[in-house]
């Protein structure tokens, strides 16, 4: 029993307890803040106000997966949200190309552009894994220059100007579509989430994830071969952004390269440290990063409710974030160290 | 105690005893800046111009002073996200004091007081929020300042509601932008002071000396007795100060408070003290990084402009020439040693 206790948390009993408190006091919170806006605005929890959560949430959520693991192995992807962007308008332009070459065939026209899409966070993933784990440039400076010369193709692809002729049922059949209740959304997410968890506990990448964070110089006298497990966290987390810039084109029904950006990337790193993983590395788990995901859309959806203005929103989120840092930070250091 | 000082003397960038090869690597970035403006003067004569290069020697006195202040925090491992919303709500802070005083029918002093108060109240308190989130409470400096950035960009639009605030009087602009000493247009003029200044600070002051050293290693400087906690947030006041100082300067060049005056600033600033050869690890740049840094930066988007290169192109460029940059400088780093 015991452990397995400390195999879940590889920092060991310490964090086990931190992440213990956390698991606590986000859902409380998440409960508390659905139960109150229940209780004030009936519209909060209409059909329509639910599944606009959901969806908001399932983008957010898949996004900040792929960033958790980053930030988990001791880096930082600061290029996802222009990942968001350039997978979008590719999707859609290939589509667009592919329908114009093969009218009619639609099974090849979409798997065509799902697979330019995804082939450009595997693209972006690769440059921003071999710069940090072979030519050993910080992934803060990597990953923020990928992000400009990202942001610059997807523009340059486009002019800035939407991409149309995506096949009406990539928009209607996939995009909006609902299957149990769900939208699209929340059934790709979920099914990411449950198979990054799994991969997170169960899988030798998963592990080596976590050591690698932990403790470099221990994985590497361990013998774990850390630059290909970097570069895989870093094409994950670009793969899942592209994932989500393909959901968000068939939600829409266009290809824009204004999707994704500067503040997807933001929140996508507010959802991971308030979900408890720690910039340390070394510690943080997928299901909490998605419940924390679901927890600031929801609290963004509660404020437009409350009608609270807009241009004041940001600030809420900054004092979360920063509470919730200083929180863990102040639980940590009250115990003794090991 | 000499250990530390040894330690210290370590970064210090030029020794004396360095080889010819080891100086030419580190003058690889000058070397670069020459050839890349050549290069751009090949395309286009009008890059050389003197009236060009006045306008270059302008345009980077703004990113330098951003630079700077971003190095300062860089020095001690830290980071300022929220540096460009700084600059926003400074900007909006400033001219909304302005705007407000001269309505009350104050004097032309009393009018650019109030405004330069305001603007340095209002960065002096950002930097006391990150330098206390970051150094007493423990909290990484990304995530503190990412706060304070959503903070501070929340504050920016709703003073401002999201509206330029105009009101800013004629002699505010006079003075910051376009006014000049001895021939040198103020901007220019004010950069080339705050350089001059914080480099003394930087590099011949007790407190300058304990930045390179809590940065290089923290440990050893919390072991030597210095106060880590306090410099920290001596630091961070200091960078959002210098924040403050270059949006006064940028709200006298466009003669409003803008709420989105910081945009893309807090990444620019990094990126041109990182492409200088600040250490994102700690303890290694200073004033001539910064200013270098920012001087290849603005050259290169100065020269992709006059020839006309397309302004997504120019994205592309800039990321690639960040990673370049913070490459070569890490290769140069390993042939020192």
């Amino acid at each position: 029993m015991n452990t397995a206790l400390v195999a879940a948390a590889p920092r060991g009993l310490v964090s086990l307890r931190s992440i213990a408190g956390r698991i606590g006091l986000l859902p409380a919170l998440l409960v508390l803040l659905v139960a109150g806006m229940s209780a004030v605005d009936a519209q909060f929890y209409g059909i329509i106000n639910v599944l606009n959560i959901l969806r908001n949430a399932s983008l957010l959520a898949i996004v900040a997966c792929g960033q958790a693991l980053v930030i988990i192995a001791g880096g930082f992807d600061l290029s996802v949200g222009a990942v968001v962007a350039l997978a979008s308008v590719v999707t859609a332009k290939t589509m667009a190309a592919t329908a114009a070459a093969f009218p009619g065939s639609n099974v090849l026209i979409i798997a065509s552009g799902v697979a330019a899409g995804l082939g450009c966070g595997v693209a972006v993933g690769l440059v921003n894994g071999f710069c940090v784990a072979r030519l050993r440039v910080s992934g803060f400076v990597v990953t923020l220059g990928t992000m400009s010369a990202t942001a610059g193709v997807g523009l340059m692809i486009t002019n800035g100007i939407p991409v149309y002729g995506m096949p009406e049922i990539f928009v209607k059949g996939f995009g909006r579509a609902q299957a149990f209740g769900l939208p699209t959304a929340a059934h790709v997410a979920l099914i990411v989430i449950l198979v990054m968890v799994f991969a997170q506990r169960r899988t030798l990448f998963g592990r080596y994830v976590y050591a690698i964070g932990g403790n470099v110089d221990a994985a590497v006298v361990s013998g774990v071969t850390i630059q290909r497990h970097i570069v895989g966290t870093y094409v994950v987390s670009s793969v899942l952004a592209a994932l989500t810039g393909i959901l968000l084109t068939a939600q829409v029904g266009s290809g824009q390269a204004s999707f994704g950006g500067d503040r997807m990337m933001l929140q996508s790193i507010a959802a991971a440290v308030i979900g408890g993983v720690s910039l340390r590395g070394g510690v943080g788990r997928i299901e909490i990063v998605a419940i924390s995901a679901l927890f600031l859309t929801i609290l963004g959806n509660a404020l437009n409710l409350l009608h609270v203005d807009s241009r004041l929103q940001p600030v809420f989120l900054g004092v979360i974030m920063v509470a919730a840092v200083a929180l863990d930070e102040l639980s940590r250091r009250s115990k003794p160290r090991v | 105690m000499s250990d530390l000082e040894l330690t210290v003397a370590a970064n210090d960038t030029d020794r004396p005893k360095l080889t010819l090869g080891h100086r030419l690597w580190s003058a690889v970035l000058p070397i670069a800046l020459a050839v890349l403006l050549l290069g751009f003067a090949a395309v286009d004569r009008g890059v050389l111009s003197p009236a060009n290069l006045l306008n270059i020697a302008q345009q980077t006195s703004y990113l330098a002073l951003f630079a700077m202040a971003q190095t300062v925090v860089i020095l001690t491992r830290g980071f300022d996200l929220a540096l460009g919303p700084t600059v926003s709500m400074v900007s909006v802070g400033s001219a909304l004091a302005m705007a407000g005083a001269t309505a009350s029918g104050h004097g032309a002093v009393a009018v650019l007081l109030a405004g330069l108060g305001a603007g340095f109240a209002l960065g002096i308190a950002c930097g006391l929020f990150n330098g206390v989130v970051v150094a007493l409470l423990g909290v990484n400096p990304f995530v503190a300042t990412l706060g304070s950035y959503n903070i501070a960009i929340g504050i920016a639009t709703t003073l401002s509601s999201g509206r330029p605030v105009q009101g800013v009087p004629a002699p505010f602009s006079q003075i910051f932008y376009s006014g000049s000493i001895f021939g040198v247009p103020a901007a220019i003029a004010i950069t080339f002071a705050v350089g001059v200044g914080l480099h003394l600070l930087l590099a011949r002051t007790v407190f300058g000396r304990s930045l390179y050293l809590i940065g290089t290693n923290p440990r050893a400087a919390a072991v030597a007795g210095l106060p880590v906690k306090r410099i920290l947030v001596a630091t961070y006041v200091l960078c959002s100060g210098l924040a403050a100082l270059g949006a006064i300067m940028m709200t006298a060049r466009t003669g409003s408070g803008e709420p989105n005056l910081g945009g893309a600033l807090s990444l620019q600033a990094i990126a041109g003290a990182v492409v200088g050869g600040t250490s994102l690890a700690g303890g290694r740049g200073g004033v001539g990084t910064a200013v270098l840094g920012a001087l290849f930066i603005t050259i290169l988007s100065n020269g992709m402009n006059l020839t006309r290169i397309d302004g997504y192109v120019q994205m592309v460029v800039l990321g690639a020439i960040v990673i370049i940059g913070v490459l070569l400088d890490r290769l140069r780093q390993e042939r020192r040693q």
